[in-house]
């Protein structure tokens, strides 16, 4: 069964006067578990792609349907609802609130989704181990490296245990050597759920069971 | 999310600080405010609790005394029932008023009073009591006999020594002075049973006599001298008086404490207006300052609010930090607004009441209430739950603007920010 299913969707953007048409009636359907790299040039609509699947924007036209779920029915606190508990994300600039420590940015989301604090704190506190950063939980973001950020924003988007995670440009602000620990994890992440990952780098998308290849809004290819 | 927008307040140091000493010093005024309300309106009970609320109501054109030229007018029989039918009249006190000659001090007073009642010295328009210094004062079982108390002049100059009491006084109607006419009546004779002193040499030259014995003496089988009309309080002076003048209409002269009514209707109702105006302006000032900090917190942190928004969060709960942050904020402000005025509050609270209120007190107030003014800079527990309730309401103003912006904000917009 689909995990993600996209119909005739097509994404246009006002800049100025001009029309941006970012996606542009695109057919797409990803399974459950596996990971998915979506590729193309930059301005190709990878990004928009992404958000539409993770439920941050609306499409002009067509449907998307996550998880069974039709989001374009859906209202705003529904949308809320539906990113805390089916979609994790990872962003380029791991996006992580400075005055909190690695625990505590893990359980946020499990605050947002109602458990109580013990319970937070031993997901959390597991989750932090799974990555290898228990030693660091209690340290704040800007006393941990790129690459434990990342990987604390990784624990962070599976603390709700999401099906269906979403990564943009997740190596972008790091070295090689250290977007390449984290190719790891992501690819250990896409053997139980689905990994849907925006990238430029090769290496990362050389992992992907699936490729999709965008290219000026359009589906390029997928393979 | 509650916890966290506490600890966002502590994020940036300088803000912590800037924003504490806006909120504290808005705080503070706010506080001063109060007080000065609070004291206006301590010291108008206590001019209400020890002002004279007594009005004197005498005939029209006339001192009242039965015997003295040009001024033996007295109050005609009715005026007594009219008057005690009044509201907000507690009580009337009835006087009869006649003169006799003296050598040294030319005259001396005798009233007619009803035993019990206040007896008020007739002297230079001051009005007072004695106090008794020998002998016994007189009670209700002396009406209609001949006894009276005696001034300590009025006593010295008749030759009566307090410690061989009762002695005897007698009257002589027919004595006359130069401002006292001649009363054919006989001469009476009085058992002197106390002697009062006033501390006032005039005050002390009073004879008092049962009112009904007066009558007899004198020959006055009705009407009389003076009315002392004691309104139930201070403000309900104006009323009375009102009613008196309605009631009399051009028999009888009305004599009030006017100025006392008049200092509590303006002086105290301006002076709350003015603190109360004061007070709604600080609370103002203290939302607009929460206001603009607000706006800068959250577009600074768009960005945190789009992940939020990303991970999940819901509006409420980042709503709730942001509020709970400007509420630290408000916290932070109130502690230091506390602290100034707890050091300084009551004395700039006292310098301000006294600058406000100053040029509106009586002449005759101005020195003692201002100096036994109590403005102290203490808080209840009620006050201090009031102090909360206004930080949170201001908190909550402050912030809506921010928190619409936050609510309207979608996560994409947010994370484009980036």
């Amino acid at each position: 069964m689909a995990l993600i299913e996209l119909r005739s969707v097509s994404k246009a953007y006002r800049k100025g006067r001009a029309e941006v048409r970012a996606l542009d009636g695109i057919d797409l359907s990803v399974s459950e578990r596996g990971m998915v790299a979506i590729v193309g040039p930059s301005g190709s609509g990878k990004s928009s792609l992404l958000h539409l699947v993770g439920a941050m924007d609306r499409p002009s036209a067509g449907e998307v349907a996550v998880a069974g779920q039709a989001l374009g029915a859906l209202p705003e606190k529904a949308l809320a609802g539906f990113r805390l508990k089916t979609i994790g994300f990872v962003f380029q600039g791991f996006n992580l609130i400075p005055n909190l420590s690695a625990l505590e940015n893990v359980m946020l989301p499990l605050e947002f989704a109602g458990l109580a604090p013990n319970e937070r704190r031993r997901r959390a506190e597991a989750l932090l181990a799974r990555i290898g950063l228990a030693a660091r939980a209690s340290h704040r973001p800007a006393e941990l490296s790129g690459g434990e950020q990342q990987r604390t924003a990784i624990a962070r988007a599976l603390a709700n245990d999401p099906p269906l995670v979403l990564a943009d440009e997740p190596t972008g602000n790091l070295d090689s050597k250290t977007g390449e620990m984290i190719y790891e994890l992501l690819g250990d992440v896409a053997r139980e759920r689905t990994v849907l990952v925006v990238t430029h780098a090769e290496a990362l998308a050389r992992r992907a069971q699936t490729i999709v290849h965008i290219q000026d809004g359009r589906l390029a290819g997928k393979g | 999310m509650v916890a966290l927008g506490f600890r966002n307040a502590a994020r940036s140091a300088p803000r912590l600080v800037a924003v504490t000493l806006l909120v504290g010093a808005g705080f503070f005024l706010m506080l001063v405010m109060h007080t000065i309300g609070r004291a206006v309106e301590a010291h108008t009970q206590a001019l209400q609790r020890s002002v004279d609320a007594t009005l004197q109501v005498r005939a029209a054109g006339s001192m009242g005394h039965v015997n003295m030229v040009a001024q033996s007018d007295i109050l005609p029989p009715g005026a007594l029932d009219k008057v005690r039918a009044i509201p907000h009249v507690e009580k009337v006190e009835t006087y009869l008023l006649a003169m006799t000659p003296t050598e040294g001090h030319n005259f001396a007073m005798v009233v007619g009073f009803n035993p019990g009642d206040t007896k008020r010295l007739e002297s230079h328009g001051e009005a007072g009591t004695g106090k008794i210094i020998a002998g016994r004062d007189l009670t209700g079982a002396d009406r209609g006999k001949r006894v009276a108390v005696i001034g300590q002049g009025f006593a010295r100059w008749a030759g009566i020594h307090p410690d061989r009491l009762p002695a005897e006084l007698t009257l002589d109607l027919t004595r006359t002075h130069p401002v006292i006419f001649a009363l054919e009546r006989p001469a009476a004779k009085l058992s002197i049973v106390g002697v009062y002193a006033s501390g006032y040499v005039f005050g002390d030259m009073q004879l008092f006599i049962p009112l009904d014995t007066f009558r007899e003496i004198y020959g006055v089988p009705q009407g009389l001298s003076w009315l002392y009309v004691k309104a139930d309080s201070a403000a309900s002076v104006p009323s009375v008086e009102r009613a008196i003048r309605a009631a009399l209409g051009d028999q009888a002269d009305t004599i009030a404490p006017t100025s006392v009514a008049e200092f509590q209707t303006t002086t105290t109702r301006s002076v709350l207006r003015l603190t109360a105006a004061g007070m709604a302006l600080s609370a103002l000032l203290l939302a607009v300052i929460v206001y603009f900090v607000m706006l800068l917190v959250v577009r600074q942190r768009v960005r945190e609010i789009g992940t939020l928004k990303a991970i999940g969060a819901p509006n409420g709960s980042i709503a709730a930090a942001f509020l709970a942050e400007a509420f630290a904020y408000g916290l932070a402000g109130s502690a230091l607004g506390l602290l100034l005025y707890f050091g300084f509050g009551a004395h700039l609270a006292k310098q301000a009441f006294a600058l406000a209120v100053g040029p509106f007190i009586p002449a005759q107030y101005k020195d003692t209430q201002l100096d036994v003014l109590r403005v102290s800079a203490g808080l209840d527990a009620a006050q201090l739950a009031l102090i909360v309730a206004v930080v949170a309401l201001v908190s909550l103003a402050g912030s809506a603007h921010g928190l619409l912006h936050i609510v309207r904000l979608s996560p994409l917009q947010a994370m484009r920010q980036e």
